[in-house]
């Protein structure tokens, strides 16, 4: 059996987290291939519906990362972000989703090695948890 | 409805995305995406040729959505709308996947990892193209007219400004007369200027300009709409409330000295006074014999621990003052740090320290005793430096007491529907990058209602909010650019959440003509977040350009073409 | 036909002021020294009191700029004379020669990693190197390369041409020559910014001697994820974390035999620095020894208190008299008079010393004082004697903005950078809009 190659989404923040992941670009870090990223306005747009709808369709782990608290461009968008994550969490682990296939996090705009231990963690932490089950169901 | 013709073109960048990425690959791949018609490579997509290359390809092959494979969108993105723009596609029919910042520069040593990656974020990014519409930044008007409330030196120097620039401005102000605080002040410190040299003209200006409508004696008492198109009510004294129509407004309302009740004495011993009732008296030309200054009244302690900025150099401006009209003077300024930043303040202390003014530092475990002493005070001091306790006999103790907002700002800000901080100031849109606005656009903010400020910052100050409020009004129109939000009638609930979510306010329920009661957003306002979308649970709340069919189709091709690849 | 404004200096003053005068219709014409706009904003971590991070708030900004329809940037240029008068100024603007095509250049930076000769980076402040052909720093704007041509063997010795050959996009250009374009400007604007002063002028600070002591811009790199040490806090003589630490205030200011100002900033910015360096360093002890401590701002008291309470952070009231190494050259012994009692000199020893020196008027200020005439205050700062008009000249027609003008932190200079623009406005407008 080959090795588990982890299928990870990452909703990015445009003004700080996309901005994070470009300087890790630019600095030439390295990191896992793992990672895909969809460029949000701010990470409070993003509806933990599609964090459910990854999830429960085979995709191995979701990503959402923001702005420092106190740093969100619209003002208080993080804070939002914050309060709800508990809440998606739960719910996954009441539905039997393993919950730390969702994680949240705060990458700056300046922090391109932030950014690429961020990736370099949670690829490492899909993989020992291991492939998402549902992924068979699909197919 | 006609199927979207998508053409793809993957970029090499030199070697930069080719070094890890095997370009032709992608782009063979692209081809096999629904709604593709054509997939092509550039070496530098970004240069003359590669731009040239799409917009014949738009042509030839009848494009109506174009996908660029490069860099991040950071950078380019306004340079290959405007492509797609000049060769008929509109602009926002243009999705940008970036494979470089974010694949080839970060997975340089796994070419075939890299190259499936690219794939993945070209098929997301090609499921979001097709999904894309057609959007036009909508423009909102500006009526030329400008509104600056509070007539103290803030706001008669953005007025000024502003009328010089040849706009309309309406300046309102609650005393019968201009001026603010520094009616009561003669000199202005540390530059050590007659005010009335600075105020004088300045009202001249206003009051010999055919663009400045003044109202005295009169007070803002409701503020509506938005950028561009905003109503002030103002209410004078003995008048009816009048409504003007106005495209900015700047808050210059000022402050006030705090009143040091029962420090010191205050209150109790004549003789102690304030640094503005010392001014009145100076202004009048009565210079006292002796004074001893105590500052931080009131202020850098705890209940209120921030520093005022200028009372420091103000009591030295007084001091030198009572020095030059009477050299013999005893003066002496007791203080906690001598905040004389900069040049010219600085200098300012060096000559009242030589013009023999004693400053003595002391700390707050060990306040100045103020006793009446005969006709006279006395102060005793902790001196730190010294180490020993100097007594002195003066006849007036001058309190410097920090400035605090006025006592209605709390109204105001809720008029304004902008923020105050916890001390009452006004709260500006970005403490660094954006001092002299709000994060309510077309509202500005000057003076010492946003913090206590020196003559020279308030002139500075107001001039810069006069700037920023000219630029909707000389531009005649605001953009807004086309990744707001929208609500769907049928499916919203009337929940309030997204109303909540918003923090521009830029959304209400409102009620159609049928009844029914729904979310609206006011597209001015709106910055394009998204919170409100992620607060709506009815999927009634939506956002231009990040809408949820598209973001989910994203979702659906990385699974779709991700998963296959795993089998 | 748009008027044309020139804004000589690229920081965030004349950028904020280029930004604005674009906003408001103006053709302007950006002219910056260096390679890259950005100023030293660009050179710092974070920025007090909210500890924001600075490029992450300047790069937005700067790529405004960049995109801006009626902003044209002129890097890696000076202003080589003005003539004329209000509102008809001849400015001389000459574009240096880059030996880069810049139409082709993509940034890409693969001249960067062959280029075998290295120099001190400036924007490092001489911690590390940088190539002959360089990028300044990775968010330069126009991210373009450059060569050095004092240092490059191609210019100087016709030897190497390495770059030429590794650059893909046929960018490097050896013959490039200076290019002096004339501009008919109605309005000028100086936001020529500040330099930190030579400090080893002041050998009792020990800057040169103690390898340890280091200066307060040197820091903010060490500080930095994207600078020298990855933004690990360690000290130069053998990388290891200091655990006490030392700023010293007013170096070069409120001196009588240097600078009698007072550069308005570097309270707020010890400040700030000994909070980062606690986050960085949470068991460092810091002592920050001033004179009065400034923080006269929002939020600036509370900042203090904040270091003082939640990273202990001694504040010591006495000015310094001298810094040397300590035993094998490494650390720094500090010499003090201790208030209030009569005159004991007290000697510490700490692991590391930051230096907090005077902020001059931009080296190239003099120059441009005298390529435009504009007076000079007693401490080399461009005059703007009229209070009425506190970003105005001695020379209709100009203004001035930021710390060209007189030290101020970034939300003054922002704040300035408007009220230039509405004046330059005034001036230009003066009836009808």
């Amino acid at each position: 059996m080959s090795e588990f190659n982890p299928t990870i989404l990452a909703f990015c923040c445009n003004w700080c987290s996309y901005a994070g992941a470009d300087l890790a670009g630019v600095s030439r870090l390295q990191m896992p291939p793992n990672v895909h990223v969809i460029r949000v306005m701010c990470s409070a747009a993003v509806k933990p519906e599609y964090a459910f709808k990854a999830l429960s369709e085979g995709i191995d782990g979701v990503l959402v990362l923001g702005c420092h608290i106190g740093d969100c461009h619209y003002l208080t968008g993080n804070h939002r972000t914050k309060k709800r994550f508990p809440v998606a969490q739960r719910i996954l682990r009441d539905v039997g989703i393993d919950e730390r296939r969702l994680r949240l996090d705060w990458v700056s705009a300046a922090e391109g090695e932030k950014f690429q231990q961020v990736i370099t963690e949670f690829v490492s932490d899909i993989k020992k948890i291991g492939p998402n089950p549902l992924k068979e169901v699909k197919l | 409805m006609l199927m979207p013709r998508i053409g793809v073109f993957i970029c090499h960048c030199g070697h930069n995305i080719a070094s890890a990425v095997d370009v032709e690959k992608v782009a063979e791949f692209a081809k096999t995406l629904p709604d593709v018609v054509v997939a092509a490579h550039n070496m530098y997509s970004c240069s003359e040729e590669g731009l040239g290359a799409i917009r014949r390809s738009i042509e030839e092959n009848k494009l109506d959505r174009v996908v660029v494979a490069a860099c991040t969108p950071r950078t380019h993105e306004p340079l290959f709308r405007r492509n797609c723009e000049r060769a008929g596609v509109n602009k926002y029919l243009f999705e940008f996947v970036n494979i470089r910042e974010h694949v080839s520069w970060i997975h340089a040593k796994e070419p075939l990892a890299a190259t499936e990656k690219a794939k993945m974020l070209v098929a997301m990014g090609v499921a979001k193209a097709a999904l894309l519409q057609p959007q036009e930044e909508t423009e909102s008007g500006v009526i030329p007219v400008a509104v600056v409330i509070g007539g103290g030196i803030a706001g008669l120097s953005a007025a000024s400004a502003l009328v010089s620039q040849g706009i309309e401005t309406h300046l309102i102000e609650k005393e019968p007369q201009l001026g603010g605080i520094l009616k009561d002040i003669a000199v202005i410190g540390p530059e050590m200027v007659k005010t009335k040299e600075i105020i004088d003209g300045m009202v001249k200006e206003i009051g010999s300009s055919p663009k400045a409508h003044v109202h005295l004696s009169s007070r803002m008492t409701e503020l509506t709409g938005f950028v561009g198109n905003f109503e002030i009510t103002v209410t004078a004294a003995d008048k009816c409330a009048e409504k003007i129509k106005a495209g900015t407004v700047i808050v210059a309302t000022g402050g006030q000295e705090w009143s040091p009740q029962g420090e010191f004495g205050y209150g109790k011993m004549p003789g102690v006074i304030t640094q503005l009732e010392l001014e009145r008296r100076l202004a009048k030309g009565e210079f006292p014999d002796s004074a001893v200054f105590i500052q931080c009244v009131g202020a850098r302690v705890p209940g209120r621990e921030y520093c005022s900025r200028f009372c420091c150099n103000a009591s030295i401006k007084n001091a030198i003052r009572i020095m030059e009209a009477r050299p013999e003077a005893q003066v002496s300024i007791l203080h906690r740090d001598i905040m004389s930043y900069g040049t010219t303040a600085e200098r300012a202390y060096h000559d009242a320290a030589e013009k023999g003014v004693r400053f003595m530092r002391y700390g707050l475990e060990s306040l100045p005793k103020v006793d009446k002493l005969g006709d006279n005070l006395h102060v005793d001091v902790y001196d730190e430096t010294l180490d020993d306790t100097i007594g002195m006999s003066t006849d007036v103790v001058v309190l410097a007491a920090p400035m605090v907002p006025i006592d209605n700002v709390k109204d105001l800000a809720m008029m304004l529907k902008v923020p105050v901080d916890k001390l009452g100031f006004f709260l500006e849109a970005h403490v660094k990058l954006r001092p002299v606005e709000f994060a309510t656009e077309g509202i500005f903010i000057c003076g010492t209602a946003r913090w206590p400020s020196s003559v020279s910052e308030c002139i500075s100050q107001g001039l810069g909010a006069a700037a920023k409020a000219s630029i909707p009004i000389r531009r005649g129109k605001v953009k807004i650019e086309p990744i707001t939000a929208y609500s769907d009638p049928e499916k919203c609930i009337a929940c309030g959440n997204c109303v909540q979510a918003c923090p521009y306010q830029a959304i209400e329920i409102v009620t159609s003509k049928e009844g029914k009661r729904y979310a609206q957003v006011t597209e001015a306002k709106c910055k394009g977040c998204g919170n409100c979308v992620a607060a709506c649970h009815n999927d009634a709340m939506q956002q231009k350009g990040f809408n949820t069919t598209q973001l989910s189709a994203m979702i659906d091709a990385l699974i779709k073409n991700a998963l296959e690849v795993v089998q | 036909m748009k008027d044309k404004v020139v804004v000589v200096g690229g920081g965030i003053a004349g950028i904020q002021a280029a930004l604005d005068l674009g906003d408001m219709g103006f053709e302007v014409h950006l002219v910056e020294k260096s390679p890259s706009i950005g100023g030293h904003m660009a050179q710092l971590d974070k920025t007090f009191p909210t500890n924001d991070c600075s490029l992450c708030i300047l790069s937005p900004k700067m790529i405004m700029c960049a995109d801006h329809e009626n902003i044209k940037l002129h890097t890696y240029s000076e202003i080589d004379g003005v003539s004329g008068d209000f509102p008809h100024f001849k400015v001389k603007i000459r574009e240096k020669a880059r030996y880069i095509d810049i139409s082709r250049c993509t940034g890409c930076g693969d001249c960067t990693v062959k280029c075998p000769v290295k120099v001190p980076s400036e924007y490092e402040e001489g911690l590390t190197n940088r190539k002959a052909i360089y990028l300044p720093f990775p968010q330069a704007v126009p991210r373009k390369v450059t060569i050095d041509a004092a240092h490059c063997r191609m210019i100087t010795q016709k030897k190497c041409g390495v770059c030429k050959k590794v650059c893909q996009a046929g960018a490097i250009d050896y013959d490039q020559k200076d290019k002096v374009i004339d501009i008919d400007a109605s309005a000028l604007v100086i936001a020529s910014g500040y330099d930190q002063m030579d400090v080893s002028l002041l050998p009792q600070f020990g800057f040169g001697i103690a390898k340890d002591v280091v200066t307060s811009l040197q820091f903010e790199r060490i500080l930095s994820a994207s600078g020298p040490t990855g933004g690990h806090l360690v000290r130069p003589s053998d990388g290891t974390e200091p655990k006490t630490l030392a700023f010293i205030q007013c170096v070069g200011s409120r001196d009588a035999k240097c600078h009698v100002y007072c550069s308005s900033v570097c309270c707020m910015y010890a400040t700030k620095e000994s909070i980062l360096a606690g986050e960085h360093a949470p068991n460092v002890k810091t002592s920050i020894f001033y004179m009065d401590m400034r923080a006269v701002g929002k939020n600036f008291q509370e900042f203090v208190q904040r270091a003082k309470k939640s990273y202990g952070v001694r504040y010591v009231q006495s000015r310094p008299a001298k810094l040397q190494p300590s035993k094998d050259g490494k650390g720094v012994l500090i010499n003090y008079e201790k208030k209030g009692t009569g005159g004991d000199v007290a000697q510490e020893e700490f692991d590391m010393a930051v230096l907090c020196p005077a902020l001059e008027p931009s080296k190239s200020a003099s120059r441009l004082a005298e390529s435009t005439g504009l007076k000079v205050d007693p401490d080399g700062f461009f005059a703007t004697p009229d209070l009425k008009h506190p970003v105005d000249s001695t020379s209709k027609g100009i203004v001035v903005c930021g710390f060209a003008s007189t030290p101020m932190d970034i939300p003054d200079a922002v704040t300035q950078a408007s009220s230039a623009a509405a004046r330059v406005a005034e001036m230009i407008s003066g009836g009808g809009c």
